[in-house]
């Protein structure tokens, strides 16, 4: 038996510019739960202090759009997006109870460790957004990705021009991160919130997200989607008509994995692996697979 | 390269000389059919079937345990197995471009470890094949019945003998430390094995005409896949004897001490990319087997230049619905 702990690599970076350096193997990195936040009745935002075997700090290098393969040891790995962005502390995730593996995420308290592994995907493309307007539309836990892009534009604001959020969750009671609306407002990005069933407290929209669009009327430039795939279309059918272009829509896509490296199989689609040539596909590229 | 000749009671005894320093792993009769399993002395099945098991098996287990991982007070530590020191004797030149094509997927992008690492400690020997078996169409795909290269060492059986060449320095270095088994081959062995290769070839052409990528593109696009999948049974076997199949599963087993295992799965299988919100992408029979086709004949060769498909014909051996695989493409169901 070979000892392993962290590798030399690993130990000083992880990740690096455009994804995918200094990812080693299947063996995770421990990540130190320290402190958690609840955004709604089944979904936590855990911050995570990834550590080597000396539980020294390691310091995770990864931009907006990307994702972990997170592990709970004796339950399973599982991907999950970044919610945090690249130009804040702490390294942050957004979990949902959906089965075992998030379950397990989610009993975890401050100063147990969870694997984590990544990041993996290619992000979204932040430097060709640069100079143009920005449209980002998210449906329901997939608000979580778009979240992390939301904070690194605010914290270069400078470097894009109108800057639109919509958003959308099935009950005001599911609506993520609803603390940091107003900090979004002051960096001058204009924040649009819909609900599909309000109840005696919600004052705000009712109704779907492409209704939210035709109020607020982003102008064309790029846009980033993630949510259920109804919506993606529809939104995306939305932005054509307001003269987006099909290769500025950026989409981030869902899919089952194992590996998060292009070799289970798992996330396939069509040609593509989700987890290596994704997560973020721009229209043209997946329009007839998803 | 360098080049022997091995006679044929000299083969066990050579075996047996290797087994002191590696693993091996040869064809074995098990009940009257062959099977890749660890050598213990008896005659190698060498004339028998290629084995329904692939010998890819022993680069990409069945199941394997990725690592082990210890808790103590809240932190883990974990722990990796090296790879044994293995020889895998009597390999076709099919399954050699199988392994070809895993080292093209399994070594770009991202590197997959433990499969790079247990081909670095395996001397890969081939058997070229002079008489191909009744499914085989590897002629077609380019893959054998002779092997050009890649491996560490190929026989051609002569009839008196082996024909034994070198193809790396492990494989000369066999040569030279086991030289005792073996003899100086006559200018005519050579024109042997190219003949009874020709006869394979010949043989093969025969079966199969030869269709260009761009007519199995169109074939898979034209065949109603939901006729097709109505006879399939989804049972995985295809996948799990395939040489280029390589989906896999990762689980974990233990609480708090344990090991995190991948095991081989199948995208012919209803759950294999169903997500945890139950939406599966490809939820019909039909959508999974078309993939199945489209990842081999036309995603594999354009991310490797190779086909995913090698012919050895062991998915329609072991179909349980008897669906000759080969010829639901190129003639619709029957």
């Amino acid at each position: 038996m070979r000892e392993t702990g962290r590798r030399a690599d690993g130990r000083a970076r992880r990740g690096g510019e455009g994804g995918w350096g200094g990812t080693d193997g299947y063996v995770p990195l421990q990540a130190e739960v320290v402190d958690i936040d609840v955004e709604s009745t089944n979904t936590y935002l855990l911050s995570l202090r990834p550590i080597d075997d000396e539980d020294e700090t390691v310091e995770v290098d990864y931009s907006p759009g990307q994702f972990l393969m997170v592990s709970v040891f004796g339950l399973g790995e599982c991907p999950i997006s970044i919610a945090s962005s690249p130009t804040r502390e702490p390294l942050q995730i957004c979990v949902r109870e959906a089965g075992r593996i998030t379950q397990g995420m989610m009993a975890a308290r401050v100063g147990d460790v969870l694997g984590i592994r990544g990041p993996f995907g290619n992000g979204f493309p932040v430097a060709d957004m640069k100079d143009r307007n920005v449209a980002i539309a998210g449906g329901g836990s997939g608000f979580a990705t778009l979240r992390s892009l939301i904070n690194y534009i605010a914290d270069h604001r400078d470097d894009y021009r109108e800057v639109t959020v919509v958003y959308g969750a099935r009950t005001p009671q599911d609506l993520y991160f609803t603390s940091e609306y107003g900090s979004w407002q002051a960096a001058d990005i204009e924040v649009g919130i819909t609900v599909d069933m309000m109840d005696a407290s919600w004052k705000g929209n009712v109704g779907l997200v492409t209704s939210l669009l035709s109020e607020i009327d982003p102008a064309p430039g790029a846009a980033a989607l993630c949510g259920p795939p109804m919506m993606i279309r529809a939104v995306a059918k939305d932005l054509l008509d307001r003269g987006f272009i099909e290769q500025e829509i950026y989409i981030s896509l869902e899919r089952h994995m194992k590996c998060g490296v292009g070799k289970c199989e798992h996330c396939t689609m069509g040609p593509y692996h989700v987890c290596t040539d994704g997560p973020i596909f721009s229209y043209d590229r997946v329009r007839d697979l998803i | 390269m360098t080049a022997s000749l091995l006679r044929r009671e000299g083969l066990v005894p050579l075996l047996r000389d290797l087994a002191e320093t590696l693993e091996v792993v040869a064809p074995i009769l098990v009940d009257g059919s062959a099977v890749f399993a660890t050598w213990r002395g008896e005659e190698p099945a060498l004339k028998a079937d290629n084995p329904l098991n692939s010998p890819v098996e022993f680069f990409l287990p069945k199941r394997e345990v990725l690592f082990r991982y210890v808790q103590y007070s809240g932190r883990y530590t974990f722990a990796e197995e090296p790879p044994k020191a293995r020889l895998i004797f009597g390999m076709r030149p099919c399954d050699l471009r199988a392994l070809e094509v895993l080292d093209r997927l399994f070594g770009a992008d991202i590197p997959d470890h433990p499969y790079l690492a247990r081909r670095r400690s395996t001397v890969v020997v081939v058997l070229n094949c002079t008489t191909p078996g009744e499914r085989c169409f590897c002629g077609f795909l380019g893959s054998g019945p002779a092997a050009v290269g890649g491996y560490d060492l190929l026989l051609t059986d002569l009839g008196r003998g082996y024909l034994v060449e070198a193809g790396s320095p492990a494989g000369v270095f066999i040569l030279q430390a086991h030289r005792c088994h073996f003899e100086e081959p006559l200018p005519e062995d050579h024109l042997e094995k190219e003949r009874l290769l020709a006869g394979a070839e010949e043989e093969l052409r025969g079966r199969r005409p030869a269709l260009s990528p761009e007519v199995l593109k169109r074939a898979i696009e034209e065949t109603d896949w939901e006729v097709a999948g109505s006879r399939c049974l989804s049972c995985g076997g295809c996948s799990l004897v395939c040489p280029v199949c390589h989906c896999f599963t990762v689980i974990d087993q233990g609480v708090p001490d344990g090991e995190r295992l991948r095991c081989r799965d199948s995208c012919t299988l209803a759950g294999f990319s169903r997500m945890t919100s139950g939406a599966n992408p490809r939820p019909s029979l039909g959508e999974r087997l078309r993939h199945w086709y489209l990842d081999k004949f036309v995603y594999i060769p354009e991310k490797t230049g190779l086909f995913g498909c090698v012919g050895c014909g062991r998915c329609s051996r072991v179909c349980l619905s008897d669906v000759d695989r080969w010829s639901l493409l190129r003639e619709g169901p029957r």
